[in-house]
């Protein structure tokens, strides 16, 4: 009944080889990268300096380290406003679900999590454009004041993390919707009858059933957050003057525009090491409320 | 009665709210493909005009005829998604039947070691490999494109059709084995027929994650093989912005996507997390 060590062999190792060839060699060049000085445009360079890059990058003021904070303050806030309103709207969802047209109206919901990134952002930087955008004109019909949205240092993080909630929300709501599904229908309905408050309905008999969907969905939003890119490539590019700077905009532009390989390869090695203990925490916490 | 009453007023409150925050939801979408219909002058104009008048398909005619046909490169990016999504099935299928079925010494830790490297950000991988690339001649072609599309969805390929045949019963591969049939043989006429409509799923969401990058097209070609994501983009630069031919460029990007969702919506949630959460 046992396979030969040859078949099992040829069954996994292509997979394997591929794997080492084209994820986990290049990564450990990058770590040798990270570790010299070069810059593939300039001769003479890729000499070893040992761990100056790391200690240059987070030097005080840097770049680099405006761009890990406004990833952890895009992070912390897409990711309460999602799960706030996801939890709220699939509630809703969830209530109405036995509705045909309902069931329609899921399904459009969660268009958004299957469109790329990039498409949002050019989409909202049309919409949000000062000159011919919808979003200031709306904003003036209501009475309210034009906004410079992406164009300002003092709005445009605030605006991206609006835009990752809007695009995004559905991907919560659809998980912690998946989650309401498992909850029993008579725990749920008798405690409707029951006339109990729907705080306490809530935190006590709901939450625990999406705890862990919920927490997967942090894991896998945060991981999304450590890597955006498309949106802000679409956006800021990091603009204006650094305010929405994210890790991989600034490892890409000094890779790629400035040729600093050096300094590139040692921004995305922090950033794998931070997503790697971030998905260890969260991954810890949901196991711990669960068991 | 009149609870039987007060419940339709509260689902019919409550499905109006749902119509409202849907509509909202996917207006910044609505408002693109109106705009793919307008013209140069109604884009600019004020005030602003909402719905096109008439039905203007220039810009579309513009994107995929004329001297500034974006075609080639959604040609690019069809071929770049199908081929690269064949090449991951391809060594995805064996592997993951290997992983759940050939009791692998160590496979959970294979594993999870394959589950991690697609957790890893992409610009990690991709500043060494544009060039590793470059320097095997491979800058600017499709196959370079392709074989590190390979690399970015193998590991969730394995991962989840490791998951969908290890719910494949035993006795069925024991019963072929008593009738001599080898290991390759049960592979391919037992296991992977009867796993056909989830081979496709996943190969259908391989092909939309292709579909949809970026970050790598932008690193690894030129003018050349170019995809369309990367071609798009290419409208944001600059000062005079033609967000009419971007937005007809940008509803050719997502028309797979939205027939995804709606053709396998019952698909998403598992496929989306990695099989961890059923639909």
């Amino acid at each position: 009944m046992n396979a030969s060590r040859t078949e099992k062999l040829l069954f996994i190792a292509p997979a394997i080889a591929y794997l080492l060839v084209f994820s986990i060699f290049p990564l450990i060049y990058s770590v040798g990268i990270s570790l010299t000085d070069l810059n593939v445009v300039r001769k003479g360079t890729g000499n070893f300096v040992g761990l100056s890059n790391y200690v240059h990058l987070f030097s005080s003021g840097s770049l680099f380290v405006r761009a890990v904070t406004n990833t952890f303050i895009i992070m912390f806030f897409a990711l309460l406003i999602e799960i706030v309103l996801g939890f709220i709207i699939a509630r809703l969802f969830y209530l109405v679900r036995s509705v045909r047209f309902v069931t329609i109206l899921r399904t459009m919901y969660i268009i958004p999590i299957m469109i790329t990134p990039l498409i949002f952002g050019l989409v909202w930087s049309y919409v949000l454009n000062p000159l011919l955008g919808v979003g200031n004109v709306m904003l003036k019909a209501a009475g309210l004041h034009a906004l410079p949205w992406l164009g300002s240092p003092k709005t445009a993080l605030a605006t991206i993390v609006m835009i990752d909630v809007w695009q995004w929300t559905p991907f919560l709501m659809m998980l912690i919707f998946s989650g309401f599904m498992t909850i029993p229908h008579e725990l749920f309905e008798a405690a409707e009858v029951d006339g109990a408050r729907l705080v306490k309905k809530i935190t006590h008999i709901e939450l625990p059933f999406l705890k862990q969907v919920i927490g997967l969905a942090l894991i896998l939003r945060s991981m999304d957050v450590f890597r955006m890119f498309d949106l802000i490539y679409a956006t800021t590019q990091g603009g204006p003057g650094g305010a929405t700077e994210v890790i991989s905009m600034f490892a890409y532009r000094q890779s790629f525009n400035y040729y600093n390989t050096s300094i590139g390869s040692t921004a995305s090695i922090i950033a794998l090491i931070i997503i790697t203990i971030i998905s260890n925490f969260f991954n810890k916490i949901t196991k711990e409320t669960r068991g | 009665m009149q609870a039987h009453l007060a419940r339709k007023m509260k689902t019919g409150t409550i499905s109006a709210i749902l119509l409202v925050v849907t509509i909202v939801t996917i207006a910044p979408l609505i408002w693109m493909l109106l705009a793919s219909f307008k013209t140069p002058a109604q884009i600019f104009s004020s005030p602003l005009v909402v719905l096109p008048p008439s039905l203007y398909l220039d810009n579309y005619k513009a994107i995929l005829l004329g001297s500034e046909s974006r075609l080639p490169f959604l040609w690019n990016s069809l071929v770049i998604s199908l081929l690269s999504t064949a090449l991951v099935m391809c060594i995805a299928a064996p592997a993951a039947f290997g992983f759940a079925k050939l009791n692998v010494r160590h496979s959970d830790r294979y594993e999870l070691w394959i589950l991690s490297t697609r957790m890893m950000p992409p610009i990690a991988a991709l500043i060494p490999i544009s060039m590793i690339i470059r320097q095997l001649g491979m800058f600017d072609t499709k196959t370079g494109i392709i074989l590190v599309y390979c690399a970015f969805n193998l590991p969730y390929a394995v991962w989840m059709l490791t998951i969908f045949l290890r719910q494949l019963p035993r006795e069925m591969d024991e019963a072929a084995m008593l009738d001599g049939c080898s290991w390759r043989k049960i592979f391919l006429r037992i296991s992977l027929p009867l796993i056909i409509p989830t081979f496709f799923t996943v190969a259908i969401f391989v092909f939309l994650f292709s579909w949809n990058e970026m970050l790598g097209a932008l690193i690894l070609s030129g003018r050349r093989a170019k995809t369309l994501p990367v071609a798009i983009t290419e409208y944001a630069g600059g000062i005079f912005i033609r967000w009419e031919l971007m937005s007809a460029a940008a509803v050719l990007q997502i028309i797979p996507a939205v027939f995804v969702v709606i053709l396998f919506n019952k698909y998403i949630v598992s496929g989306l997390t990695m099989g961890s959460v059923k639909g």
